[in-house]
């Protein structure tokens, strides 16, 4: 730790320590956990771009509470709070942020609210989104941090409408991208040298202006049809990676604006659950795909499985596929010698998992596998339960790849291996 | 005196009377009616309930864990299709996760897991409904019901169990390699209809898992279960504790929605 992360860390305490006596007695939470963690991720690949040998080292108190107000009482009002105390050893900083700090409350019985900083998920895929722009943490995902951290919190407004017969979603929310590749803890493919790079500075990314114009939109209209649950999706923001190019000169992305549209269906088939999801993303600064520097409007689909196979043990499979349009104009701009990619992109994912000594010790794994671009991503991981509160796991991030410019294939070198123990209170 | 003898041989012979007929009617009852009627008691009280439950699982070795969640059910038919909202409180690492099913007897459950932390509705498999409920040693059959129609059911007598008289029906499954048992045995109250204790035999016949009922109340005039156990020979022991049940709150069907996955009903989980 470091003199400045020691005073933060001391005021933080400091500041706790003295507004505890001071909240009023029906402030206190109805409900309160959290947890204390330590954990990390040890490289052991070949990489060497980056500064560690370690992706990260680092010692995470959350805690959470629940306070359900007396005045909003008939509106099943909520208040929660989600915040973490990070000691982040890769950093040599102390980090304390809020997760989630929300109020929610019920309106007429009919129209559900949420307003505050909140996570938000929807769709059909097993890690794999499509319909879902709200933002994502990859980096965390491929040190080996908790599947929690894959999701960004969103600073939003969800309205939720209820009726007997369909839902609507809408959801408002300040643009906040994906932490996507960028050299921070892993090494990654940059466009513009053709090199495996390993530090964050070289590239800089223009994010949109906090303008009230710049609020994004998200939409969901469902239903269900017997056991089957069905979903129709659209949005309106930017890509929440930078995949426009603002000058190549000085290295600069943007985030360009993106309108997608969608759907979804998700039901019992062949004694389990299947998925299809397919999404129009429609990139709105580059319609008919002229502009070579910035992405090409897409189609993708999913179709997924999962089933029982008895005795605790699930298998997943999925199928997915990105079609790039106006795939001709992209290819006349691609620059001579430079990495091109295919008009059709997919991806075979596998999971398998099994729980054992009374579902207190689980493994499994899930390995994406791009057949295309011939690369690989392969994640085992098993955790023990030492008793109701300590919980230990470990696992581990693998990456193969026949090219450097492809999704997994940029990434080997980076394979690590993560342990964690978290006592949950 | 003689007309308080004449008073309490008029209400002997009237509750003879009473007792007679009951016996009567029940003993024209066949063991499918019984067994029926026994699904109704033990799962069906009520046309919706809550309770609190706790489950204490002791492994082999002597060691405890704790599962504290509150179960939220309505009925669609009485012994058919059922809701169930089950939010977990404890232990902490799942405090806020919500397990829901659609159960339909006969046919294949609809069941939803949401993820708090990731905001997560997920759709889960649901074929073997032979495993493990949260980690204890009650299956997911023994917590929401066994098909009445998988089994036939033979009663083998009537029988005392400590006070109780009790009918007991050994129950053969009809499709075998569907189940980790060969029959089962179980008791049912003959006034109440309760099962009161079960014993499940494995392949081989011997004695596998026992079942039992060590506490039951009335409340608002429905024979509740308030604790019972499950112990599997040399696997250790399950011991689940009911609490606040309360019967006909008149839930509505938007309870069991992904609405209230997604925001509890707070109201009926305290």
């Amino acid at each position: 730790m470091t003199k400045k992360s020691k005073k933060l860390f001391l005021s933080i305490l400091i500041c706790i320590f003295f507004t505890l006596p001071l909240t009023p007695k029906n402030l206190v939470a109805n409900e309160l956990g959290g947890f204390f963690e330590g954990a990390g991720a040890f490289k052991f690949g070949n990489e060497k771009a980056v500064k560690n040998n370690y992706n990260f080292l680092e010692t995470r108190f959350q805690l959470k509470a629940n306070y359900f107000p007396e005045f909003l009482e008939d509106n099943e009002g909520e208040l929660f709070f989600k915040g973490e105390v990070l000691g982040d050893g890769y950093d040599e900083r102390v980090y304390a942020y809020i997760r989630e700090s929300n109020i929610s409350m019920v309106i007429y019985d009919l129209i559900d609210l949420k307003m505050g900083r909140q996570i938000l998920t929807w769709g059909t895929g097993d890690l794999l989104f499509i319909n879902d722009q709200f933002p994502k943490d990859y980096i965390s995902f491929f040190i080996g941090r908790g599947t929690e951290y894959l999701k960004v919190p969103s600073d939003a407004l969800k309205i939720s409408y209820w009726s007997k017969y369909f839902a609507i979603d809408l959801v408002g929310t300040l643009f906040e991208p994906n932490k996507s590749l960028n050299g921070e803890r892993l090494s990654f493919y940059n466009p513009f040298t053709g090199e495996i790079e390993g530090s964050s500075m070289s590239l800089n990314y223009e994010r949109p202006s906090s303008n009230p114009k710049n609020i994004e939109s998200s939409l969901r209209l469902s239903r269900t049809f017997g056991s089957v649950e069905g979903a129709l999706y659209f949005f309106s923001g930017f890509y929440k990676d930078p995949v426009g190019v603002l000058n190549p000169i000085s290295m600069s992305l943007f985030y360009p604006r993106m309108n997608s549209y969608g759907f979804s269906l998700r039901g019992p088939f062949l004694g389990g659950i299947a998925n299809f999801e397919a999404g129009f993303l429609e990139s709105r600064d580059d319609i008919n795909g002229e502009n070579p520097l910035i992405t090409n409007s897409e189609v993708r689909y999913l179709i997924g499985i999962e089933e029982d196979l008895g005795g605790d043990t699930k298998l997943g499979l999925q199928f997915y596929v990105e079609q790039m349009l106006s795939y001709g104009k992209y290819e006349n701009g691609v620059p001579l010698g430079a990495e091109k990619r295919d008009e059709f992109r997919s991806l075979l994912t596998l999971r398998l998992s099994k729980f054992f000594l009374a579902q207190t010790l689980h493994a499994g794994f899930i390995l994406f596998y791009g057949l295309n671009e011939d690369d690989l991503y392969f994640r085992p991981r098993v955790s023990y339960n030492f008793t109701d509160n300590f919980k230990l796991s470990l696992g581990a991030n693998i990456f193969d790849g026949a090219n450097d410019h492809t999704n997994f294939g940029q990434l080997q070198g980076n394979n690590n291996l993560f342990l964690g123990a978290r006592y949950s209170f | 005196m003689k007309k308080i003898f004449k008073l309490i041989f008029v209400v002997f012979i009237f509750t003879f009377f009473i007792f007679t007929t009951k016996s009567a009617e029940a003993a024209g009852l066949t063991a499918g009616e019984i067994v029926d009627k026994a699904n109704l008691a033990y799962y069906y009280g009520g046309s919706d309930g809550r309770a609190e439950m706790k489950m204490t699982i002791t492994d082999s070795r002597g060691r405890e864990r704790i599962r504290e969640m509150v179960m939220l059910r309505k009925d669609l038919t009485d012994g058919g299709e059922q809701k169930f909202y089950v939010f977990f409180k404890n232990p902490p690492d799942v405090n806020g996760m919500v397990f829901m099913v659609l159960k339909r007897p006969g046919g294949t459950d609809d069941r939803w897991l949401y993820i708090p932390a990731v905001d997560l509705v997920k759709r889960v498999a649901s074929k073997d409904k032979r495993s493990s409920f949260a980690g204890s040693h009650f299956t997911y059959e023994d917590v929401s019901g066994r098909d009445t129609s998988a089994d036939t059911h033979e009663l083998l007598g009537l029988e005392k169990l400590g006070v109780r008289d009790v009918y007991l029906i050994k129950n053969t499954p009809k499709n075998p390699d569907l189940v980790e048992f060969s029959f089962f045995k179980v008791w049912i109250d003959k006034e109440n209809f309760l099962p009161l204790k079960g014993e499940y035999f494995d392949k081989k016949g011997n004695l596998q898992k026992t079942v039992t009922v060590d506490e039951v109340e009335v409340i608002d005039g429905i024979a509740s279960v308030l604790k019972g156990k499950v112990a599997e020979v040399g696997r250790g022991s399950t011991v689940v504790e009911f609490k606040n049940i309360r019967y006909n709150l008149g839930f509505k069907d938007k309870i069991f929605t992904e609405r209230s996955l997604r925001k509890p009903p707070r109201k009926w989980l305290k």
